[in-house]
């Protein structure tokens, strides 16, 4: 399991990238990767191209982050969902609370 | 004080450590090694080499801790000789090493004189 | 600096013995001596010194013996055992480490060296403590954690297990220690028959998981108990878990409310495996999860909004948690919907598939999984699910016996406000109904929901026929409520002492056009409204039920007799 965060070059943007599992194991690492950057995004991108496994503690994380983002203010984009954590993702009926790609 | 018998190094070290108990120490050395002594000869006598081995490793121990080389150094001779079964060489050996534990009881004795001025 | 030690000195040569005494002395230690193996023994018993000097080839006991001797009765502390012998003798060596020898020390003795060894060794000392004290510590709160638990879990297994898990018509299976890997299974009857059933799913493990169970039971059953419909239980569990759990904890659950007088099943899913309905004829209905899990919405944002599915004798209700779907076998496989749904079309006998589904699990996985959690819900005849009598607070009055009061509610309330609980609280002060109550709550919720929906929302029972109409009804229902304005039900209590017991009288009627008794005569049945069984039951509850007496709306009685 490897978190790595990359703030865009003007800072607004803040991409997440989870390789590996994504489960309670990664919980500080997630954390540090948004809250230890210097710049105040605007929005943050969580990449899963790399997510082999993600479990409920990580929908857990992924609320924490919104939460961070500001709630219902915040624009967070899932990207490059597997199929199978595309299905865990809608089966909690999370596209309600991220935009999901 | 003659260093081949006696390292007056370790002697002065000894002192240190002892302080006022220095004496004692010398004394207690002395008694102690007369008891050796009579293992020894006890040893070679039965013929025993696995005792005679023992008690001249002892023996040469405390010597050496004492700074009576010469005296360890015979003793570890003889230890060997134990070792190797070689009974036949032992008598001379202890011989040698009685006659070396007589000059370094005197050696002592005078060093405990000087040390009681 | 280090502390001092105290250090026991085993050696047969006197002025070896001496000397050593003398250095360890000057080093601050306290110096205990011993001229053989069997003196050292006793020693260290009395004294417990924290580090042995030994000669090896001593007269009486040796040195090897004396320190395996020491080695024994020292346990688990490390008493470090430095050996007094030259380092040529390479057989001698061994046998020192044989008997626990932690260092040698060669003569002539060097005090430095000695005093570095010595350290050294205390070092070692102290660490094997630190670490022995630590396991100590671990393993006392793996105690204090494990008898924590089990008080949790006695707690909580009496507020879950209050239920009716045990109903005939339920099956389950579920880990005894199943809340602490966040599972949570409950049931309870509601006062006017049929039950709300909930699995469950917190995230995480341990007591964190466990611990937002208590809550979710209490409103559960609490709420069940007193008449609330599935929507207020779940609106309350979601506001509640919002509430008092951390961020990113929350409930992933399926609710039921299965209605076996009404032959219906309300369904909520948030987050969990779909489960299914299964019906007699064979087909298998997905139960979605179309929701958000609980405790993760604002109550504002929160939807409650369940499905209702027309449900026979002998449809079966399967749901799962995800343990199920993601049990693992050696191959690091999960077991997934797939294997899962083959179950399921390969299965014969309906009654068997519940089995059927635990063997593929056993089968799949080789052993049994702590964190699978299965029920079944199968739809039977409403007599053959008891009753149970509703349970109370006392207050100790009983005097309320001569009273009366209208309620109407009107329009908007109607829309949020769910009445039945309330008048049930206030019709249960009275003693003599309570042996009654739950007959009295079934009654009051059939002509509820009967002025409801058709007297005020203007459904028509008839849509109900078929599986589709029945949906559509519901569908209508929800449409119709939440852009409801006006209209309103009204509720007539009155109160009567009769012969040392009492009677009530209980009249509802609707802003609705039907409830005009000149229209009800001729065909009572339509004109009531009430679906077939709905009357049957209202009718074979009540002491007398009748319309049209020149008031409006349907009028029941209950009574009581003294003492009762």
């Amino acid at each position: 399991m490897a978190i790595t965060s990359l703030p865009s070059l003007d800072g607004q943007e803040l991409t997440i990238l989870i390789q590996g599992r994504f489960d309670f194991g990664a919980h500080q690492d997630f954390r540090n990767a948004y809250e230890s950057v210097s710049s105040t995004p605007q929005r943050y991108i969580v990449d899963l191209k790399d997510t082999t496994y993600l479990d409920s503690s990580a929908l857990g994380m992924l609320l924490l982050l919104r939460d961070y983002a500001g709630g219902d203010d915040s624009m967070i984009r899932l990207v490059n969902c597997s199929s199978d954590v595309r299905k865990i993702l809608a089966i909690s009926n999370f596209e309600q609370l991220f935009n999901i790609a | 004080m003659s260093d081949i018998h006696i390292d007056s190094a370790v002697l002065a070290a000894l002192q240190d450590v002892m302080e006022d108990e220095y004496p004692v120490l010398l004394d207690t050395f002395l008694v102690d090694s007369e008891e050796r002594l009579l293992l020894l000869r006890q040893a070679q006598q039965e013929a025993d080499a696995q005792n005679l081995r023992l008690a001249a490793h002892s023996f040469k121990g405390s010597c050496s801790n004492m700074g009576a080389n010469m005296l360890a150094g015979l003793c570890k001779q003889l230890e060997e000789v134990g070792q190797r079964e070689q009974l036949d060489l032992a008598a001379e050996l202890i011989e040698q090493v009685e006659r070396e534990f007589a000059i370094v009881r005197i050696l002592f004795k005078s060093e405990r004189q000087r040390y009681r001025h | 600096m280090i502390e001092r030690l105290s250090i026991l000195i085993v050696e047969d040569n006197a002025a070896d013995r001496m000397l050593l005494s003398a250095i360890v002395s000057r080093q601050g230690h306290r110096a205990l001596t011993a001229s053989n193996g069997l003196e050292a023994v006793a020693l260290f018993d009395r004294e417990r010194p924290h580090l042995v000097l030994m000669d090896a080839l001593m007269p009486v006991m040796d040195g090897f013996e004396a320190a395996r001797r020491i080695k024994q009765a020292a346990g688990e502390a490390l008493v470090p055992i430095i050996f007094l012998t030259s380092l040529t003798e390479g057989e001698a060596l061994v046998r020192c480490l044989e008997a626990g020898g932690d260092d040698f020390l060669a003569k002539p003795y060097n005090r430095v060296i000695l005093e570095a060894k010595i350290n050294a060794m205390d070092r070692l000392r102290r660490l094997q403590e630190t670490v022995l004290q630590q396991r100590d510590l671990i393993g006392q709160h793996n105690e204090y954690l494990l008898n924590e638990q089990r008080v949790a879990k006695a707690v909580f297994d009496k507020v879950a297990h209050s239920g009716c898990l045990d109903a005939p018509n339920i099956r389950y299976v579920q880990s005894p220690f199943a809340v602490f890997n966040g599972d949570l299974l409950l049931a309870a009857y509601k006062p006017s028959g049929g039950m709300h059933v909930l699995l469950g799913d917190f995230t995480g493990h341990g007591l964190p998981a466990a611990i937002g169970a208590m809550p979710l039971a209490e409103v559960f059953y609490g709420m069940t108990a007193k008449g609330y419909s599935l929507t207020d239980v779940l609106r309350e569990v979601n506001a509640k878990l919002r509430h008092i759990l951390p961020r990113g904890v929350f409930c992933c659950a399926t609710l039921l409310n299965v209605s076996f007088q009404r032959q219906a099943v309300e369904v909520w899913n948030g987050g969990l495996p779909n489960g299914y309905l299964l019906r007699v004829n064979g087909e298998r209905v997905p139960l979605v999860s179309r929701h958000l899990p609980l405790g993760v919405l604002e109550p504002a944002a929160f939807n409650d909004a369940c499905e209702v599915y027309p449900v026979s004798l002998g449809d079966r209700v399967f749901l799962f948690s995800d343990g199920v779907l993601e049990a693992g076998n050696k191959q690091a496989q999960l077991f997934g919907e797939q294997r899962l749904l083959s179950v399921f079309a390969d299965n014969q006998k309906p009654q068997a598939l519940f089995d059927e589904i635990q063997q593929a699990l056993l089968q799949f996985s080789g052993d049994q999984q702590d964190d699978v959690s299965l029920l079944e819900v199968s739809l039977v005849e409403d007599g053959q699910v008891k009753r149970p009598p509703l349970t109370f607070s006392d207050n100790g009055h009983n005097h309320l016996l001569d009273w009366s009061a209208t309620f109407e509610f009107r329009g908007e309330t109607l829309r949020y406000f769910n009445p039945l609980p309330f008048l049930l609280h206030l019709l249960l002060e009275v003693q003599g109904l309570r042996p009654q109550g739950a007959a009295l709550f079934t009654v009051l919720a059939e002509l509820y929901s009967n002025a409801l929906e058709h007297g005020v929302l203007g459904l028509e029972s008839s849509l109900k026929a078929n599986a589709e109409g029945f949906a559509d009804y519901y569908r209508q229902r929800s449409d119709r409520l939440a852009h409801l304005t006006d209209g309103f039900v009204r509720f007539h209590l009155r109160l009567l002492p009769e012969g040392g017991g009492g009677r009530l009288r209980l009249r509802v009627e609707d802003s609705g056009a039907g409830f005009d008794p000149q229209l009800l005569l001729p065909q009572p049945d339509d004109a009531l409204r009430l679906s077939g069984r709905g009357l049957a039951l209202v009718r074979q509850l009540s002491e007398r039920c009748q319309w049209g007496d020149g008031e409006p709306g349907v009028c029941v009685e209950f009574s009581w007799k003294a003492g009762a």
